[in-house]
């Protein structure tokens, strides 16, 4: 009963979690280990997670913690500004006209461009970013998962942006 | 669509979640629950206190004091940037172990350990606490391979969990992570040199703490681990595939502190609830408002969460006056290729286009880079260029 209750949650939202620790873990084997331990963790806490209306929500809060446990005053030295180059990224964004949205897929070179931003990003910016455009989640539901007020989650959020875009402008001077 | 819109568009299918997660790590997942729930109630059937001692044994191939060790625990901090906790290791409050042993194919050596009274003189600026512990812990392979470089695409792909555990407290439960730790790491030689810290264990010396080192998972893993429910004991897995041992912590008996050591699990073990009103965290600090200015508190929020952020930017920028300057982080930059400057120092790593931060003619200020802030305090980066035209960057803590 418990194995199908897991299995369901991993086959709901596993995709979702992998994606989220995916951005957040140095590397696959961190990614695989947090990703693992977020649905383990759950588990234990099935009381929570029954009652709780939003389970992905839930299970990203645990990913989020798990996280900041593992890292906490060592996180510092992991902020890292991002040094690659971002040149034509900054004169995509100067013109972003020039590109139809639907004609906009992002070519592999200034996704990893963005990506390098993001990642920059410290972990109050950062973790709100992912939770937004990588897992999908409402403003509401990330400020449930992180316990901060919707003003919060809207302020990070456009802080985030705004940072990333400055970066990306900035190195292609 | 405006400029925003285009902008959000494109963050959202950049920052799309591109990997998914194999079935095997599914299968390995659901696995690792059976095994867990299981191994949890089968454990105290299937082991005594003697049967633990044999499995110690037998678990723990080789005990020997290290022959040559390469660096002390106070070399090890020094390396990683903690001059200060390099100190510390060098108190007489420290304890030097030098203790190494073997099993899954690595050597463990676990250096040193420090808390308490030998943290309590460099309290301050420095960010360490003597209400936290630290330990040094360096891993080598058995045959004489390296260990991969951090620079390497091998490095974390046989991931170790190292950290205390205190007799009659589940590991899963008490352990680095619960225990608000975090850890170092850098190669030498081919050596993993590792420093770990988490809150105090120094309340918990009667009980008996360990230090447990495994391989195959930055978490803990009860298929590496046995505890018996009963008496409390925890011993390595003799079936574990990887590395699997304990260290016997050896602390002062009488700095144990059993009513503060109560305290604290009680909150540790508290289960947070799922309406809790927001508080702040290791990475939520409260957001700045009110007055803040000139106060040595960040400021009450106001609600407003754009004029909170302003106003705490505010509130750094006032303390700048009274931080204090990590004296070694002062240091001329370099510079890149595309004339950048390059400011390295303890894991900020920053570039920054050199006109936009010092238009022409402006020397001498040291404009302020950035704000970062954890459980320790706040700290500001700042670079200066002067008459000369020489940049220097620098760090000061804000507390």
């Amino acid at each position: 009963m418990e194995i199908e209750e897991l299995s369901d949650l991993v086959k709901k939202h596993g995709k979702s979690i992998y994606g989220f620790c995916r951005k957040l873990a140095a590397n696959q084997a961190d990614t695989d280990d947090l990703y693992q331990e977020t649905f383990l963790t759950a588990m234990e806490k099935r009381d929570q997670l029954d009652a709780n209306r939003n389970p992905k929500g839930f299970l990203l809060s645990i990913a989020v913690r798990l996280r900041r446990n593992h890292r906490r005053k060592f996180a510092w030295r992991q902020r890292i500004a991002p040094t690659a180059d971002l040149g034509d990224a900054a004169d995509r964004l100067r013109h972003p006209g020039e590109e139809t949205p639907e004609e906009a897929v992002l070519s592999r070179e200034l996704r990893g461009k963005i990506q390098a931003a993001a990642d920059g990003l410290n972990d109050k910016l950062k973790i709100p970013l992912y939770l937004y455009y990588t897992a999908d989640l409402s403003v509401e539901e990330i400020a449930s998962a992180l316990r901060i007020p919707v003003g919060t989650v809207k302020s990070r959020l456009h802080q985030a942006r705004k940072t990333m875009k400055e970066r990306l402008e900035a190195e292609s001077l | 669509m405006n400029e925003s819109d285009k902008w959000d568009r494109m963050l959202r299918q950049a920052l799309a979640a591109d990997e998914e997660p194999g079935e095997r790590l599914n299968e390995s997942l659901i696995q690792r629950y059976k095994e867990r729930t299981g191994m949890k109630r089968g454990i105290r059937k299937k082991w005594s206190a003697g049967a633990l001692a044999a499995v110690l044994a037998l678990a723990v191939s080789v005990t020997a004091y290290a022959a040559t060790q390469v660096f002390s625990s106070k070399e090890v901090a020094e390396r990683l940037g903690e001059k200060a906790l390099a100190g510390a290791f060098d108190s007489a409050d420290a304890i030097e172990i030098g203790r190494t042993e073997t099993s899954g194919g690595y050597e463990v050596t676990l250096h040193g350990i420090v808390s308490g009274a030998g943290l309590r003189e460099i309290d301050g600026p420095s960010g360490i606490s003597p209400d936290r512990t630290y330990a040094v812990v360096s891993i080598a392979r058995q045959d004489g391979s390296p260990m991969p470089d951090t620079s390497d695409s091998e490095y974390g792909q046989d991931p170790f969990f190292v950290s205390p555990l205190v007799k009659g407290l589940k590991p899963w439960q008490v352990n680095i992570f619960t225990m608000n730790g975090g850890h170092a790491e850098f190669v030498e030689n081919g050596v993993a040199y590792r420093l770990i810290e988490c809150d105090g264990v120094e309340m918990f010396a009667d009980r008996g703490v360990y230090l447990a080192v495994s391989s195959g998972s930055s978490f803990f893993r009860k298929e590496a681990f046995a505890y018996d429910e009963r008496t409390g004991e925890i011993a390595p897995n003799r079936d574990y595939p990887g590395a699997a041992l304990l260290f016997d912590l050896p602390l002062d008996q009488a700095k144990a502190d059993p009513a503060k050591a109560e305290t604290y699990l009680r909150e540790l073990l508290k289960e947070p609830s799922s309406d809790a009103a927001p508080k702040a965290t290791g990475e939520e600090k409260p957001v700045a408002a009110g007055d803040g200015a000139g106060s040595d508190q960040p400021p009450d929020s106001t609600g407003d969460a754009e004029a909170d952020l302003a106003k705490q930017i505010e509130w750094l920028h006032s303390r700048i006056p009274e931080g204090t300057v990590i004296e070694e982080s002062v240091q001329e930059v370099g510079y890149d290729d595309k004339g950048n400057a390059l400011y390295d120092y303890d894991g900020w790593q920053v570039a920054i286009p050199l006109e936009e931060s010092f238009p022409e003619g402006l020397t001498g200020d040291w404009q302020v880079a950035g704000f970062s802030g954890d459980d320790a305090g706040y700290k500001v980066l700042q670079f200066s260029r002067d008459e000369q035209g020489v940049v220097k960057g620098r760090i000061l803590l804000l507390n």
